[in-house]
């Protein structure tokens, strides 16, 4: 399953004094098995971009293709997009309604008319992904679990739809510490088992250890686009952009500026480990001296 | 989506002397004005008050497209109103045989009239509402109604509710085009089926954006309280209202408008 964005723009309330455009011939290709990161200031279109991949937003100009297919061509099948790409919004907990969680989980696969064992099936299939499945949790009403709880029931809600191209909001957003780590988590296992993934995310940490591409967002255009590895070289053009770096990047350049080699492209916490442990190894072979 | 035309507070930013006028006055004005507007008893009358209404339109700098947007959602109204005038009023001089009923002269002037009238009150009021901030128009309101404190009318509370009301509009509309969008992204449909499938189809729109009213209005009511909220009594005002010349002027227009009215009225 692919998708292209072609030469994708985007306006809001066009031909009204609240005109504004968001997303500005954008082109790009998610491809299938990867998990792209998607970074950006706020209001620099990410959010609009993401709404685009499953077709909920029409582009004033440009297309959308789901395998070669423009999904806004007539008689083409608006529900065929949304099973493939399943779109997780920011707080997507505030979507919550049913009286349980298990109907909640059950909405998506319902709106697909699948057979109630069918739906059953993958109710519980979506809960035990995201670690809900204590029947006692399912038979709950959503609004009586924690914060952190309620974002796992809506997201799997998303998977129960079985989606081969997950889209996140800010997944991880206003969780405390375990559940943020556990989104993550969670995420990063959807990706393994063969998921594509697009998220959207603040934390260059998270993108750091995660993303296999990421593109960044500027006034409605990708700015730059590539391997984190790549995007992280330019540090300096992601600050004038009011965008942070890996902490270890931050890391590594207080150290530089000590006069310690430690080595530039260094930006996950396990590389950092291995150069830090090196460099210990070695002060201490020259202390030694 | 669906959601994002719905402009309620249709208020059109722009710096002209119809935009800087008192609210206060602004409000009395419409109402006297829509008085103009009833007083007026035959077309020509109509006159003074197309011509009043224009100049203010031009001096308040709202584009004319936008002012004739509001009479679009009465269009059905005012076809109504004109068609049934025409053919089930009486009359005495046949204008018209179209075969199936005759039109009377008497009957299309009542028509025009009628139609006239509804239009004009539209366009009065929407240049009120599209040249004051609804923020500036409850504070001006809550302003004329509060010498009704005496009879314990509780003039600031109802201003301070409707200034939250419309300040919480974009908002909700902003929260329900967003859960409107979750929900479509897992396959729900609001836009087909039959009545009982859409009113169905909203359950999960109403839930979560009821659930979000009320965490809302808690949030609120919370953080009014934190910085020492306990009504109007005693309170002052950031802005405090002012009437200047131009407030004087138009009140003159308008008392000038009404005498117009009258005496058209009686001429003809």
């Amino acid at each position: 399953m692919q998708i292209i964005l072609d030469h994708v723009t985007h306006t809001y309330q066009p031909g009204s004094p609240f005109q504004a455009t968001a997303i500005r011939d954008v082109s790009l290709e998610i491809r299938p098995g990867e998990f792209l990161a998607l970074i950006g200031h706020t209001g620099s279109g990410k959010s609009t971009l993401a709404q685009h991949i499953n077709g909920l937003l029409k582009p004033t100009e440009g297309r959308v293709l789901l395998d070669g297919q423009d999904i806004h061509e007539k008689g083409f099948n608006k529900k065929e997009v949304r099973r493939a790409v399943g779109l997780v919004f920011q707080y997507p907990e505030h979507q919550l309604f049913e009286e349980s969680v298990e109907k909640d989980v059950a909405f998506g696969p319902k709106n697909l008319g699948l057979s109630e064992a069918e739906i059953k099936e993958r109710v519980r299939e979506a809960l035990e992904k995201v670690g809900l499945s204590d029947q006692s949790i399912a038979e709950k009403s959503p609004f009586e679990l924690s914060g952190g709880q309620m974002r796992r029931v809506a997201v799997a809600g998303v998977l129960a739809m079985r989606p081969e191209i997950l889209v996140l909001d800010e997944p991880a957003a206003g969780l405390d510490p375990q559940s943020r780590e556990d989104m993550l988590q969670l995420i990063s296992e959807l990706h393994r088992q063969g998921n594509t993934v697009v998220m959207i995310s603040h934390s260059m940490d998270d993108v750091a250890r995660f993303a296999t591409r990421a593109v960044v967002m500027e006034k409605g255009g990708i700015a730059m686009e590539g391997a984190p590895e790549e995007i992280f070289r330019h540090a300096e053009r992601l600050e004038k952009m009011g965008l942070d770096v890996p902490s270890v990047c931050k890391l590594g350049m207080l150290l530089r500026e000590k006069g310690l080699a430690f080595p530039p492209d260094i930006f996950r916490e396990d590389q950092a480990y291995d150069a830090l442990t090196a460099l210990w190894k070695g002060g201490k072979a020259h202390g030694a001296e | 989506m669906a959601l994002s035309n719905i402009t309620l507070g249709q208020y059109y930013p722009a710096d002209s002397a119809v935009h800087k006028l008192d609210p206060r006055v602004k409000i009395v004005l419409l109402i006297a004005v829509i008085v103009a507007i009833f007083l007026a008893r035959n077309l020509l009358a109509f006159l003074p008050v197309i011509a009043f209404l224009a100049l203010a339109a031009r001096l308040s700098k709202v584009p004319v497209k936008l002012m004739l947007k509001g009479l679009k959602p009465l269009r059905f109204i005012l076809i109504l109103t004109f068609v049934l005038n025409l053919f089930f009023l009486q009359g005495e001089t046949p204008l018209l045989d179209l075969g199936f009923a005759v039109i009377k002269k008497e009957s299309l002037i009542t028509a025009v009239h009628y139609s006239l009238r509804l239009i004009l009150l539209v366009l009065a009021s929407s240049l009120l509402t599209l040249t004051t901030a609804p923020v500036t128009l409850t504070d001006g309101l809550e302003r004329l109604l509060s010498p009704l404190r005496v009879i314990h009318f509780p003039a600031h509370e109802l201003a301070m509710m409707m200034t939250i009301a419309l300040r919480f509009i974009p908002t909700l509309l902003e929260e329900a085009d967003k859960i409107m969008k979750a929900q479509t992204a897992r396959g729900a449909d609001f836009e087909s089926g039959n009545l009982i499938a859409r009113a169905k189809a909203m359950v999960p729109l109403l839930v979560p954006l009821f659930v979000s009213a009320f965490r809302r209005a808690g949030d609120l009511a919370m953080a009014m309280e934190a910085r020492c909220y306990h009504g109007g009594e005693g309170r002052t005002r950031l802005r405090v209202l002012r009437c200047e010349k131009r407030d004087y002027y138009a009140c003159a227009a308008v008392a000038l408008l009404i005498i117009c009215v009258v005496l058209c009225g009686k001429i003809y």
